[in-house]
């Protein structure tokens, strides 16, 4: 049994994993604001990395890591808000690349404005729990007590997300916001505030994404450093089906696997060719994405 | 009771209703008949505020509506089934009504058993996707979800679009009956004219945009040029 | 109307023909003024048949060619009077030009946007860097040629996927595209050197018999920097004849069709897909031939240069200057050029710290903040600006010609 814990493949699947919730929380804040607005984030990571030095930067050092989290959870809150009344709003019913346009100006402005407060330097954060791996008879076993915290935290963020769309008053409102707003407003739910709580809700899933991200000893908090995890993030939400949360939140867990084989077999630079790769071959075969049940999306 | 008064609303430079004004009295169905085009649909939107009129007003009892948002509009009491009936297809039947009720006060379980008991069908689906339901089925939860709130106004877009006759006529005893029993005021658009002068009190027949009578139902379906050349109804 | 156009050659041209012995007897040497006097000779001639509407009317594409001569014998006339510094920053600006024509088509065309056109810079700018280490002895022009078909080649394998489906989805997979290059350079590092980049054995110099023409009394003429400007400044004005071209051809007509209504599109027989691939090809191209005249211009390529940052970099002056057009692209070509030196003006006169964090940052919060407020404010840009100040200008002053 240890053998088989520590062996090279269930370490792979085992790191792929605490990966892959990455993917899947970010692509899940993508589909969030993608099914209300028809808007793909572009802005999505440097908001959620903006949350979080203001969680973790603002604050003096040894400030308690929960209440950083939860400051950085308030601040991507009403990031996300803000954003959706001052930008978003006006961009609504514009011609498609309008919103792109204006979402990669935003990330711009919020990486180079990070970087001119905080540098571009990284700044590690202090983590809750140790990110060195559990040994079993002397071999490493891929696996932290960090990492679990990083699994345990998405997949409760995860439950908590899918508990308020399917089971509260609200989550009804802004399903329903989502998908048919005239009738919506007909039956007296108040559509704008939905798109503005959707925006919240999708930043704040964000920033707990970009603390897990920066917690991790190897990478730190930088103003950029959500931009590779946003692209690995979008890539999984595309060929889950940008209309499917499930979907989303699958295929980013999939891709973490399969990355982290990539990586440890072949390169850890090929990663991103198959990522690619996966996507063409996926958005050539379903366009609509994998877990979309009907291709209702005109080619 | 709903007072339109000398409303008048455009579309760009597409003038869709000039100078209506009618009134639609508590406990009584009033037909809004007339051509494709004719404006219709426009009069309940501009009513329940989707859409902003050029001028004149739309009061309920002593509430002036015109300049309120449309969620507020419903908040006070004002049912608006649309066009096409605005199922949310992917929502169960059940959660259609609950969306429904959100705006209402009481127990949820209480409204719920209300509508299954006047529509058992729609029970017996609570928990299937409104998409699976047939076209009557849906026009059913429709008119569930809008009386789930207890609306005091209730505007109905074509509800017989796509039924057919038996149902159809299933269907407008259904809103008769239900309109004397909650006394209930009921605005009722229809292209189908025959089949709502059976059910109405009154009726207004718009012609692009104008009101070209406005009458008891009674003396609209006896008027020969009306029905000939407003309302195309050939015997 | 043959009067007007009699009239007008002779006016034009006795003009060209003063300016020309004025500069000719204002010059120092008589290489100068042989130079000097041939550059005034084609300005002359060239705008004056362009400013004859039957020549425009009539000869399209002979147009476009002598608005390109111009537009580079102008240019070129800069090159030969401004510093070394600014003779870098036009080449540069030139070259970026061109990239921003190829978005400015694709977007035009095809209402499409890509957030990859740095890193398709960068395949023509390492093609350049990787080609010269084993065979520094190509002809520049074949070179440059080489570089542009590896950047459609790019484009064709990325673009064939990602153009079939409307919405964000070529917007998403260049974006990956640009933040994956820098590893996918990694993978490659034994041909693209790696983190430190690749260095061109030899520097791009004027050729021997025009340095020799113009004698040690002009050499400033034939300096490195001049003389990678006016190879930039050309190249740029080819490419713009080219797109010009492109633009008024019956594909370019098509594809904004494509972008104005799919199904119209597909009425009159476009393929939609072929045409969206056809533009993000051109686009792709565009770019590479951009990045491949960055490496000459620095002699060297460097990985860091074709960062992410500098595909929304892209984004950004070719929606300043004004998406879908050629002016705008211009435009946004002029103000790159100029950008380095206003962003160091500004952090002069706002008393920051060169070194420091804010400064570093500048470009970015304004290139950014710009690229929003254009968006929203005028989604058309300069040009689109300059097109409705002109309408409006017009409108507002009644003149005797009946239109």
């Amino acid at each position: 049994m240890d053998a088989f814990l520590t062996s090279r493949n269930v370490s792979d699947v085992l790191g792929g994993l605490a990966s892959g919730v990455i993917y899947a929380l970010v692509a899940l804040s993508l589909v969030l604001i993608w099914r209300s607005t028809r808007m793909l984030n572009f802005a999505q990571g440097a908001m959620a990395v903006f949350a979080t030095y203001i969680g973790f930067a603002i604050l003096a050092p040894s400030t308690n890591y929960w209440v950083s989290m939860a400051v950085a959870i308030v601040a991507g809150l009403v990031l996300g808000g803000a954003t959706e009344r001052v930008l978003v709003r006006r961009l609504y019913g514009k011609p498609e690349i309008n919103p792109i346009v204006a979402m990669v100006g935003l990330l711009l402005v919020l990486e180079s404005v990070a970087a001119a407060i905080w540098s571009t330097s990284s700044r590690p954060l202090a983590t809750p729990f140790s990110i060195v791996d559990w040994q079993l008879n002397h071999k490493p076993m891929a696996l932290s007590p960090f990492a679990v915290y990083e699994i345990v935290t998405s997949l409760v963020v995860m439950a908590i997300v899918a508990a308020l769309f399917q089971y509260t008053k609200l989550g009804l409102q802004l399903r329903a916001a989502a998908l048919a707003p005239e009738v919506s407003r007909l039956l007296g739910v108040r559509v704008s505030r939905m798109l503005t709580i959707g925006w919240m809700l999708s930043t704040a899933v964000g920033a707990v994404t970009a603390v897990l991200v920066a917690s991790n000893f190897f990478t730190g908090l930088t103003p950029s450093g959500m931009d590779g995890v946003f692209a690995f993030g979008f890539i999984a939400a595309a060929i889950g089906g940008l209309d499917s949360p499930v979907g989303a939140m699958v295929s980013g867990l999939a891709l973490g696997v399969v990355f982290q084989f990539v990586g440890d077999y072949v390169n850890s630079n090929a990663i991103i060719l198959v990522a690619l790769g996966m996507l063409i071959v996926s958005l050539m075969v379903r366009p609509s994405g994998v877990f979309t049940r009907s291709a209702q999306r005109r080619v | 009771m709903i007072v339109v008064d000398d409303l008048s609303v455009s579309y760009g430079a597409v003038r869709a209703l000039q100078s209506v004004s009618f009134e639609a009295p508590s406990g009584e169905i009033t037909a809004v008949l007339g051509a494709n085009g004719a404006g219709k649909t426009t009069l309940l939107r501009t009513i329940s505020g989707l859409v902003a009129p050029l001028s004149g007003t739309v009061r309920k009892d002593d509430e002036v509506l015109t300049g309120r948002k449309t969620e507020d509009i419903v908040r006070l009491g004002v049912a608006h089934v649309p066009e096409g009936r605005g199922v949310i297809a992917e929502f169960t039947v059940e959660e259609n009504l609950r969306l429904g009720f959100m705006i209402a006060q009481g127990s949820l379980p209480d409204a719920l058993a209300e509508q299954y008991e006047m529509f058992p069908v729609l029970g017996e689906r609570r928990r299937q996707a409104a998409a699976t339901l047939s076209g009557g089925e849906r026009q059913m939860l429709a008119m569930a979800r809008a009386l789930i709130a207890r609306p005091s106004v209730l505007l109905l877009d074509e509800p017989s679009l796509g039924l057919a006759p038996l149902v159809t006529a299933q269907l407008m005893q259904q809103i008769r009956d239900l309109c004397a029993k909650e006394s209930l005021t009921v605005v009722l658009v229809e292209q189908n004219a025959s089949s709502a002068l059976r059910i109405a009190q009154r009726a207004v027949v718009l012609r692009v945009g104008v009101v070209v009578a406005n009458d008891s139902a009674v003396a609209v379906r006896d008027d020969e040029n009306l029905r000939q050349y407003y309302l195309g109804m050939v015997e | 109307m043959e009067r007007i156009v009699g009239s007008r050659l002779s006016v034009g041209l006795s003009v060209t023909a003063v300016v020309a012995v004025i500069v000719v007897v204002l010059s120092s040497s008589t290489r100068l003024a042989v130079a000097l006097a041939l550059g005034v000779a084609v300005l002359g001639v060239g705008a004056t048949f362009v400013s004859l509407t039957a020549v425009r009317r009539d000869h399209p594409v002979a147009t476009r060619a002598l608005i390109s001569v111009i537009v580079i014998d102008l240019a070129i006339f800069l090159t030969f009077r401004v510093s070394a510094t600014s003779n870098s920053n036009v080449a540069i600006g030139a070259a970026m030009a061109i990239v921003l024509l190829g978005l400015s088509f694709l977007t035009g065309s095809s209402g499409q946007i890509s957030l990859g056109n740095g890193a398709f810079m960068g395949v023509g700018a390492f093609t350049v860097g990787i080609w010269a280490e084993h065979h520094p002895t190509t002809p520049l022009v074949a070179v440059l040629v080489l570089a542009t078909l590896a950047g459609a080649l790019v484009g064709l394998v990325l673009g064939i996927p990602a153009t079939r489906l409307r919405g964000p989805y070529l917007a998403g997979m260049t974006l990956a595209f640009a933040v994956a290059f820098g590893a996918i350079l990694n993978m490659f590092s034994s041909w693209t050197g790696g983190d430190s980049g690749l260095q061109l054995p030899t520097a791009v110099v004027a050729p021997h018999w025009l340095a020799s023409f113009f004698g040690p009394t002009a050499s400033s003429l034939t300096t490195s920097s001049a003389w990678l400007a006016d190879i930039s400044i050309v190249v740029t004005g080819v490419a713009l004849f080219l797109m010009a071209n492109l633009f008024a051809s019956r594909i370019g007509r098509a594809m904004r069709l494509v972008r104005d209504n799919d199904v119209a599109a597909e009425l009159v027989g476009v393929s939609l897909p072929r045409a969206r691939v056809i533009a993000f090809t051109v686009s792709a191209a565009y770019a590479a031939l951009g990045g491949a005249l960055w490496t000459l211009i620095n002699n060297s390529v460097s990985p860091s240069t074709y960062s992410f940052v500098l595909s929304i970099t892209i984004l950004s002056l070719v929606v300043i200057g004004g998406i879908g057009t050629i002016p705008g692209a211009i435009m946004g070509g002029i103000i790159y050029a100029f950008s380095t030196g206003a962003i160091s003006w500004l952090t002069a006169h706002l008393g920051l710290n060169p070194q420091g964090n804010v400064a570093s940052q500048l470009d970015g919060i304004i290139f950014g903040g710009l690229l929003v407020i254009t968006i929203l404010f005028a989604p058309l840009g300069i040009a689109g600006l300059v097109r409705h100040g002109w309408r409006w200008w017009r409108r507002a002053r009644p003149t005797g010609i009946v239109q």
